[in-house]
């Protein structure tokens, strides 16, 4: 390794640890709310890429589709964040007093939680949070880990053992997500329940994993590290983007109009809240930025093979990621919109340790599956 | 000048046979090129070098109107034409016009799609194209690639074209005519025309002829489907073929209580309110004055109803003082019996109900004319 890249992890870290001192000092300036608020944002998008990653190798095994085996490198890596983030997972078990008012004691008397009290309570909730975390782990072991020894052993054997175990990580990813969605998200107001919202929470999920996916596909691209894949494959990849960024509008649309429709009080409070005030342009913002933005940036077909536009768009894509939980967990903390020096202390945090873990990962196994056997037919993909 | 042939046609025996072929036909000088695959062949958009098709933006643009118009028209009928408040949303809901607009926004996409596809890029009305006419439409179709060269601002060299086809390898060159542009005369109009009638009459016909034939076939049968009496339909059920029957003579039903009054000032007289004045008689009165009345005499009974201005009749003041003396049994008749504009309730409402509703709304009076003594 060269020393400008030394320099670059040196300064990241430099910048991490500024960010560190922010978010400790908004423990204690602004307090602990809005410190696991913030936490709790960058925790469930390191998820949602991690584990976005890790569906699509998943998928791509469950429908055994064969353009894609040359870009899969990619997402196996990335899959790893899903792991990275665990600690943070862990580590945030100590809020649940803080920010969740099931957990407090003055959850006891409000009947809709009380009813609620026999998923919601504190023993079961880091029962099912430890459960999670174990299954990311069996997960990676299942679908991604030996791929990488099937780049020394060349064992096609390796290729139909992973094809087998793919339903059960689908099957793992769907269950943990939608755990994830319903206790860390939904769970910050208890009375509140909306059936879909573990699916809102996978349309990001996925979208999330295939920007990260499409990210690092350029990454190698551009340098020429992936051989044989040509615009072709970007193709696809821009569509999936595409094709998810109208799955993201209609399930969030669906979500919205369905209890704006039903004007149920114990419903629509949750929307009224995050469309009142500040919170309404966020919710403007959020809907173009996340929709309206990617969808027009990503219409023609020019676009979808793109390299440079594919980048801004997948860049863009995760950012309103992180848009879309900041409207979904601060409003539960805070009646106003607050953007300040603790947020900005977090991404100072979190952004170059992700940077780095990514690069941890990036530089894992070969840049293609090697020894997968598909990997030639892959290659020869063409629209 | 003869007018010049469509175009001379050559068949290759493979994909990449026509690809080498169309550099060198290019460089011959024949631009206007066109090429018949079995399948779709990489690259032969380039080497042809057709222009990106306008297809694409056309359906754009055509969705993007469709989304525009769906809302326009919703707007226009829910908040000009036709106003009506639904659920107790504003009128103007973009909500609820979304799904409608993303409908017709698929809707103007995909005709426009197919519709401009058929009619501009593939210029519909132009039946057979003459290289249906040709020899070679059977190998490309299975397993030959054809190349035609078309004249260009109707100019084209028969010779040198084929020529230049031989050369680069291809065979079975044929000269296609160019197709009849006369427009068709009285004739064929007569005869398409015809045609299509007698089609729609024959179909018509047809069909009519098979509903009667074949009795429809339900693809499940419903509960409602099995032998028993109808009201008001005949049945040989019964001696004489009715399906309903009368009472025997001087039945009374349960809980029946016939209103012998005449009029309201006479049941203010006879009939004495039943029940007590409770919590639970005023909750339930409220309850179903709310549901029932309010709509017309509102919340508190004065009167204004909720209802547009094209409800015309004037709905009583209950808090006048007319009907703050009249007896209970005045009340009771009127929700029974109706009034004019109003109708009777007696379908809806049991006795207990009306009396319930009679002692809440003496409640309301009481609540809007307060004596001293009531607050202590
Ligand atoms: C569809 C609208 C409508 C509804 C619903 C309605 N009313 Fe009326 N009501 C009227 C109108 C109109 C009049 C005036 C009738 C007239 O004077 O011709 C009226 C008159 C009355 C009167 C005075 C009758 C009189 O002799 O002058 C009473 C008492 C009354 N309503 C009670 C009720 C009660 C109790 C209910 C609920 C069970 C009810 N109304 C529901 C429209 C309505």
């Amino acid at each position: 390794m060269s020393s400008g890249s030394g320099t670059t992890i040196r300064s990241l870290l430099l910048l991490s640890a500024v960010g560190f001192v922010g978010a400790a000092a908004t423990y204690f300036v602004e307090g602990p709310a809005r410190f696991w608020a913030n936490w709790l944002v960058w925790m469930v998008f390191g998820i949602a890429v991690g584990l976005g990653c890790l569906f699509i190798v998943a998928l791509e095994h469950q429908v055994q589709s064969v353009w894609s085996v040359p870009l899969r490198r990619v997402p196996e890596r990335l899959s790893s964040l899903a792991l990275w983030v665990t600690p943070l997972v862990l580590a945030a078990l100590l809020c649940l007093p803080v920010l969740y008012p099931w957990a407090r004691p003055e959850g006891a008397s409000v009947p809709a939680i009380v009813l609620k009290s026999a998923w919601l309570n504190t023993p079961f909730f880091i029962i099912r949070t430890v459960a999670c975390v174990a299954l990311w782990f069996v997960a990676y072991r299942l679908v991604v880990k030996r791929s990488f020894e099937q780049d020394r052993s060349r064992d096609p054997m390796i290729t139909v053992c992973l094809r087998r175990h793919a339903p059960l990580v689908l099957a793992i990813f769907a269950l943990t997500l939608t755990t994830v969605a319903f206790d860390w998200i939904s769970s910050l107001e208890p009375v509140w329940y909306s059936d879909i919202f573990g699916v809102y929470l996978f349309a990001g999920t996925f979208l999330s994993g295939l920007a990260a996916t499409t990210l690092g596909t350029l990454y190698l691209y551009n340098r020429g590290r992936l051989p044989g894949v040509t615009e072709d494959h970007l193709y696809n990849l821009g569509g999936f983007l595409f094709a998810f960024t109208v799955f993201w509008g209609y399930i969030a649309f669906a979500q919205y109009m369905l209890m704006w429709y039903g004007d149920m009080p114990e419903e629509v409070f949750w929307f009224k809240q995050r469309t009142t005030g500040g919170w309404l342009a966020l919710a403007l913002i959020l809907g173009i930025g996340h929709f309206f933005v990617p969808f027009l940036a990503l219409v023609s077909r020019k676009a979808k093979i793109s390299p440079k536009r594919l980048r801004w768009v997948s860049l863009w894509i995760l950012a309103f990621m992180l848009v879309d939980l900041y409207w979904l967990i601060f409003p539960a903390v805070g009646a106003k919109v607050r953007l300040g020096w603790p947020e900005l202390s977090f991404a100072l945090l979190f952004l170059p340790l992700g940077l780095l873990a990514a690069r941890a990962a990036m530089a894992k196994g070969e840049d293609t599956p090697v020894g997968d056997p598909f990997l030639q037919e892959g290659l020869e993909f063409r629209l | 000048m003869p007018e010049a042939p469509f175009g001379v046609l050559a068949v290759y025996p493979t994909a990449q046979a026509l690809l080498d072929a169309i550099p060198g036909i290019k460089a011959r000088g024949f631009s206007n090129l066109e090429a018949y695959t079995p399948f779709p062949v990489h690259g032969l958009e380039e080497a042809l070098g057709l222009k990106k098709s306008r297809l694409g933006t056309l359906v754009f643009i055509m969705a993007a109107l469709g989304a525009v118009s769906a809302f326009l028209f919703e707007w226009w009928t829910s908040v000009v034409d036709y106003p009506l408040v639904i659920g107790g949303k504003p009128l103007n809901s973009w909500q609820a016009f979304v799904p409608v607009m993303f409908e017709v926004t698929v809707l103007f996409a995909t005709f426009t799609a197919g519709l401009a596809m058929l009619f501009l890029f593939n210029k519909l009305p132009f039946f057979g194209s003459p290289i249906l006419g040709s020899k070679a439409i059977r190998r490309t179709t299975k397993d030959r690639f054809g190349l035609l060269i078309m004249p260009v601002e109707g100019v084209l060299d028969v010779e040198a074209a084929s020529a230049a086809l031989l050369e680069t390898g291809g065979s079975e060159v044929e000269v296609l005519a160019a197709p009849d542009s006369t427009p068709p005369g009285l004739g064929w109009w007569f005869k398409t025309l015809s045609g299509i009638t007698a089609a729609c009459v024959v179909t018509g016909f047809g069909t009519a002829w098979a509903i009667k034939i074949y009795p429809t076939i339900p693809p499940m049968v419903h509960m409602e489907v099995q032998p028993r009496l109808d009201a008001q339909k005949a049945d040989s059920f019964f001696a004489d073929g009715h399906g309903m029957q009368l009472p025997p003579v001087g039945t009374v039903a349960r809980g029946y209580m016939p209103l012998l009054a005449k009029s309201p000032e006479e049941a203010g007289k006879e009939l004495i309110n039943p029940l007590p004045v409770t919590p639970a008689v005023l909750q339930k009165g409220r309850d179903l004055f709310n549901y029932h009345c309010a709509v017309c005499h509102d919340r508190l009974g004065t009167g204004k109803p909720w209802l547009t201005s094209a409800y015309t009749a004037k709905p009583a003041n209950l808090q006048a003082s007319t009907y703050r003396k009249v007896p209970d049994g005045y009340i009771y008749y009127v929700i029974s019996e109706g009034k004019g504009a109003m109708p009777s309730y007696a379908a809806d409402l049991s006795a207990n109900d009306r009396w319930a509703i009679v002692d809440y709304v003496r409640a309301l009076q009481r609540s809007q004319h307060a004596k001293p003594e009531d607050v202590q």
